[in-house]
């Protein structure tokens, strides 16, 4: 098994260089985004929504837990389990209520809103596990946790995997 | 040569006749199925491991661990099952261990049923079963805090989250359900005298819900707001000494609360940390504890304070304070790193501490730091959270 500590003290050097323009972000949030059906409702505006590029350039590999968009995930990355950054392993059901955080993507110099949607249904994927906890809050914060089990709302309750789905650029405060 | 080899053989011989005949006579005729018990009330030295699975949480367990022994075969007393990343609380007056853990009817698929099982101390068997209806109870990182016995152990509080939060009281008398309690916008369940509970609340308030006497709702208080969840947040989980409770902050601040029954009463804060101190903050997964002797253990980790992302990092340190005196009285420098740790309970407390390099457990002396042993080998993986045996 891999040392939790090689991934643990990782992450000074990335919070260092990720550290910027996060804190103030979506202050005004408040509750729990309910899935893509809630992202209309949230204070963002759609990275879609604005006429510039429909598709902004990332760069970095997905199944890298130093990824942008990873910034406040805790969990194995979808990427390494049969999915995607942004989809479920076959088989497995996406749960419809999340945590979100707001991550820089240094390819475009935008924060976006992430969506942190947990695959369920099967056992745990075991495979890059990544915690990154940047933004993260204690679970009195639902809409902040990632120290939860997210597999609310599915059929099953067994985690196997995170997901990092773009839903939104964030407003600057 | 020969003559040698000769020799030698008829020397053997005549010792092997002269052993047989002073040997002791052969093992009696063991009997089969005894199976082994342990106390009512578990001696100071042990300590409950929670080792979640977290690789297959589906094979969560908690074992019970002889702390003070120096092998695998004297420190492991037993083991439970807990499924699904369950919460665990021992009331030792009722002799029995609360494990609050979910199943799906086939494996991780099928139908989910949440159920608090009842464990018996001494023979570590299921003595009672009470099934938790709308598959909400809290699933997360092991806490200390979504359990907690009140009404002088005759009720347990069960703290929900569906992402809506409520509190389901059972009674551990009949076994049943006494209802349920919403406490939106706020979590988890403290000790708020013998008839009421308290929760943190996301606006920065603490809940105080009092009961009658058949559990039902009597009043609900909230105390001033004392912290900003998105400034200056406080940990889930505090230490606590009487009806005292020190949540640690991000910021390396303390944050004692009174509860004693009614609406809960911030105190003023202070700080963890000294001059020359300023990187260190409170960071980990059981990051704190306490003592029978009154005092406070802090996880400390040298550089998180005002690193975003790092407050579940663990740390290179403990920190023991006199919270009285708000004054350090001891420091524990951990041979390599600390998740998660436990106090044992009694005069001479000694501290179990996660070591997540290794994903052992390590030993230490709470009245001078020393380290004391490893413990590994017993067949945890992820050990995330302890908690001293009662």
């Amino acid at each position: 098994m891999m040392s939790l500590i090689d991934r643990l003290l990782e992450k000074r050097a990335r919070s260092a260089a990720q550290h910027a323009s996060r804190r103030g972000l979506l202050k005004t949030l408040g509750g729990v985004l309910v899935g893509a059906s809630a992202v209309p409702l949230l204070p963002v505006a759609r990275a879609d929504g604005h006429g510039g590029a429909a598709h902004p350039q990332e760069t970095g590999s997905e199944t890298d837990c130093d990824y942008w968009r990873y910034c406040a995930i805790d969990g194995f990355l979808c990427s390494c389990c049969g999915g995607s950054a942004n989809t479920c392993p076959p088989g497995t059901e996406m749960s419809p209520v999340t945590w979100i955080g707001t991550c820089h993507n240094p390819a475009d110099g935008r924060n976006y809103v992430i969506s942190y949607n947990d695959c369920c249904g099967k056992p745990s994927c075991g495979a890059c596990l990544c915690q990154r906890d940047e933004g993260d809050r204690p679970p009195y914060r639902p809409d902040k946790t990632n120290d939860i089990n997210w597999c609310l709302g599915t059929s099953s309750a067994s985690y196997h995997c995170s997901t990092a789905v773009v839903v939104g650029v964030a407003f600057e405060e | 040569m020969v003559r040698k080899s000769l020799l030698l053989a008829v020397l053997v011989g005549v010792c092997a006749q002269v052993g047989a005949a002073d040997s002791p006579p052969p093992l009696p005729v063991e009997p089969t199925g005894v199976i082994e018990t342990l106390p009512d009330r578990y001696p100071a030295e042990w300590f409950l491991v929670h080792d979640a699975a977290f690789f297959h949480m589906s094979d969560g367990k908690v074992y019970v661990i002889d702390a003070s022994k120096d092998t695998v075969g004297e420190q492991v007393k037993g083991m439970f099952p807990m499924n699904l990343m369950g919460s665990y609380l021992q009331v030792a007056s009722r002799g029995e261990i609360m494990s609050v853990e979910t199943f799906h009817t086939r494996g991780t698929r099928g139908d989910r049923f949440d159920v608090l099982t009842i464990w018996d101390n001494a023979n570590l068997d299921v003595v009672a079963e009470v099934e938790l209806p709308g598959k909400k109870r809290f699933m997360g990182m092991p806490q200390r805090v979504a359990l907690h016995a009140l009404n002088d152990d005759r009720w347990l509080a069960i703290f929900n989250l569906s992402p809506s939060t409520s509190v389901t009281l059972v009674d551990l008398e009949t076994r049943k359900i006494i209802g349920e309690i919403p406490i939106p916008g706020c979590s988890f369940v403290y000790a708020s005298g013998g008839m009421a509970f308290s929760s943190v609340c996301a606006d920065g308030r603490m809940l105080t819900v009092a009961l009658d006497g058949d559990g039902k709702e009597k009043s609900r208080s909230f105390s001033d707001v004392f912290f900003d969840s998105d400034e200056s947040p406080i940990f889930e989980r505090p230490a606590r000494v009487g009806n005292i409770a020190y949540f640690p902050a991000f910021d390396a601040r303390v944050q004692p609360v009174a509860m004693s029954g009614n609406a809960a009463m911030p105190m003023t804060s202070w700080s963890l940390v000294g001059e020359g101190e300023e990187n260190w903050a409170p960071a980990g997964i059981g990051l704190d504890g306490e003592d029978d002797l009154g005092r406070i253990y802090f996880l400390m980790n040298p550089e998180a304070n005002g690193v975003d992302g790092m407050h579940n990092a663990g740390g290179a340190e403990i920190w023991v304070f006199d919270p009285e005196a708000r004054r350090r009285v001891l420091r524990i420098p951990l041979q390599e790193w600390g998740l998660s740790f436990a106090v044992s309970r009694g005069e001479e407390p000694t501290v179990l501490v996660t070591n997540p390099v290794d994903m052992s457990v390590e030993l230490y002396d709470g009245l001078t730091g020393e380290f004391i042993r490893k413990i590994t080998g017993f067949g945890q993986e992820t050990p995330l959270l302890m908690m001293s045996a009662q």
